[in-house]
């Protein structure tokens, strides 16, 4: 034991060399306060309960919706997929991640039935009232993935879709769809890359769904253990992620359509595509680092050269978000923050109560905790990242922690841009 | 001279990898002439992976094998082979680091036992299971 200083690296010179050498010591991006905890969980389970939606719809739509021209009603849940068991949760669960029930959660089903009108009105009307989840949020997400995804360095999926293979499969269930349907199929003769190019971004919408189909679960079990006691610093929560990241690394990402009794297998199971590489690693770099400029703080123009020409430069995700125009025009992540608003645990309606304008702007105090709590979960991606393809935090080889530390600054490297809200999360001041 | 197959079986640190290799029905591929280089992690280093993550890939076999042949390279690379070159291609289609310049290093894990010669190739015994990306 005598030699364990003597091994441990000099200080890095980095921007945010505190931030790695916290990393290095196990902990997340963001300091490791009950404070912090509190607000990271409690917005865990608020981001949940529209997640088990999310997923559920997302499914829905890729499987059962699939080509319908006219998809007024694919909000529109229907009892299968409310009923549909997650794969990792309940009794008969894969691997159970949460203890609860695998069906749609009771808030959810609560919210559905009633809205904030906290009426019992026929669900067509509570929709029109803009009553309900914003699933657009989810398709926001989806076309990030499918836009950004050519353009990516992760996983295999994308340049599946690419493959005659693909096409072929493809080919097989757009015309056993519109069987039938003298006016689509002349269509799909005439312009056979639109239809294909449509199952694509279907085959996006279910790998958005397994993804989310654990994330889920796992946010769920995590405001369970907090509420229990039993997650009491923000490295243990963030370590509860790596290890969940782990588990389900290996699930299979697919694609099946259901048609008239009939499993169609666009990607099947049997191509080896996987939760973490084709899902989760994918997922994180285009909805946490990249998404699209905000139509309502950038500029499109071509001359004014505000977007980025390159798409490995885009840095609108939440973890570079000014979340303080939330509830504005063109700001995209209002619709998520307007769903999370539903189902805040009542410690974070206290909490906000007492800050800002308390109720006032909610709004905006859980859009700055969601962006914290997406920092706690990218922290864990890379401690997730570091143990696949590098060493253990206390690995006696001093070569082995300067690879982990080169790890950690380039990760942070893309932290540097002014945009990104790495400072401002150090402080429990930025609210 | 026994097959590489053969030479895991008989060996009692590698309990995890032959039932992994069995599930995901790469027994035929492994006993084929090949030949190949196999980077075989003991049960210790399966041992190190969080919970849950061999379970997952038990239930999954196509994705079980695609980490599986990760490991595996095609031809009989010995380490004197191996230290000339800076990586190699899995069969699974990802690149493998590889660093001679201080022990034998494959990606992050440390050959702890080079050169173990079988009919059909060549096995690397590896102390954690390496990973694409």
């Amino acid at each position: 034991m005598t030699t364990a200083t003597s091994t441990k690296l000099p200080p890095s010179t980095h921007e945010f060399a505190d931030i790695i050498h916290r990393l290095e010591a196990g902990g997340a991006m963001l300091p490791d306060t009950p404070e912090n905890l509190m607000q990271i969980i409690g917005i865990y389970k608020a981001y949940a309960v529209p997640m088990d939606f999310y997923w559920r719809d997302l499914l829905y739509i890729a499987e059962e919706v699939f080509l319908e021209p006219f998809n007024f009603f694919k909000y529109f849940l229907p009892k299968e997929y409310l009923e549909l068991h997650n794969h990792y949760a309940g009794d008969d669960a894969d691997l159970r991640i949460w203890r609860g029930e695998a069906t749609a959660h009771p808030e959810l089903l609560a919210f559905m039935e009633k809205g904030e009108l906290n009426q019992k009105i026929p669900r067509l009307f509570h929709h029109w009232l803009h009553d309900r989840v914003n699933m657009e949020f989810a398709e926001a997400c989806m076309r990030a993935m499918y836009w950004h995804g050519r353009d990516m360095g992760w996983g295999k999926f994308d340049a599946y879709l690419d493959s005659d293979e693909y096409k072929a499969n493809a080919d097989v269930a757009i015309k056993a769809y519109f069987k039938g349907n003298p006016v689509m199929l002349g269509l799909y003769k005439l312009f056979p890359e639109m239809f294909l190019e449509q199952v694509r971004q279907l085959s996006y919408y279910s790998n958005l769904g397994l993804f989310w189909e654990v994330m889920a679960p796992v946010f769920f079990e995590m405001s369970d253990l907090y509420d229990e006691g039993k997650l009491t610093t923000v490295p243990e929560a963030m370590n509860f992620l790596v290890n969940g990241i782990f588990a389900i690394a290996g699930r299979p990402i697919y694609h099946h359509a259901h048609i008239r009794g009939e499993v169609y297998e666009i990607i099947p199971k049997s191509k080896g595509f996987t939760w973490l590489y084709e899902a989760a690693l994918p997922y994180v770099e285009a909805v946490f680092y990249r998404t699209a400029p905000f139509r309502g703080t950038k500029s499109y123009n071509a001359q004014a050269k505000q977007v980025p020409d390159e798409q490995k430069d885009f840095h609108y995700g939440i973890l570079y978000a000014d979340v303080f125009p939330v509830g504005t025009a063109g700001i995209p992540p209002t619709l998520l923050m307007q769903d999370m608003l539903h189902f805040l645990p009542p410690y974070l309606v206290d909490y906000y109560r007492q800050y800002c304008r308390g109720e006032d702007d909610m709004l905006i105090q859980l859009g700055i905790t969601f962006q914290r709590s997406m920092y706690c979960v990218t922290s864990a991606v890379i401690q997730a990242l570091r143990t696949a393809l590098l060493y253990p935090l206390d690995d006696p080889n001093p070569k082995h922690l300067m690879a982990n530390r080169r790890f950690f600054e380039s990760q942070l490297d893309r932290f540097k841009r002014p945009e990104s809200r790495i400072r401002e999360i150090q402080s429990q001041d930025y609210r | 001279m026994p097959d590489i197959v053969d030479i895991a079986v008989s060996n009692d640190s590698f309990k995890t990898l032959v039932a992994a290799v069995q599930a995901a029905n790469l027994v035929e591929t492994l006993k084929s002439p090949g030949p190949f280089t196999v980077f075989a992690p003991t049960d210790a280093a399966f041992a190190k992976l969080p919970p849950g993550t061999i379970q997952t890939l038990l239930q999954n076999i196509p994705q079980l094998a695609r980490i599986l042949t990760y490991h595996v390279v095609p031809g009989k690379l010995m380490q004197a082979d191996l230290a000339k070159v800076k990586s190699v291609t899995s069969v699974e289609g990802s690149p493998i680091s590889i660093d001679c310049s201080d022990g034998f290093e494959v990606k992050n894990a440390t050959v702890v036992m080079a050169d173990v010669e079988a009919d059909n190739g060549v096995i690397h015994v590896i102390d954690n299971v390496i990973l694409m990306g």
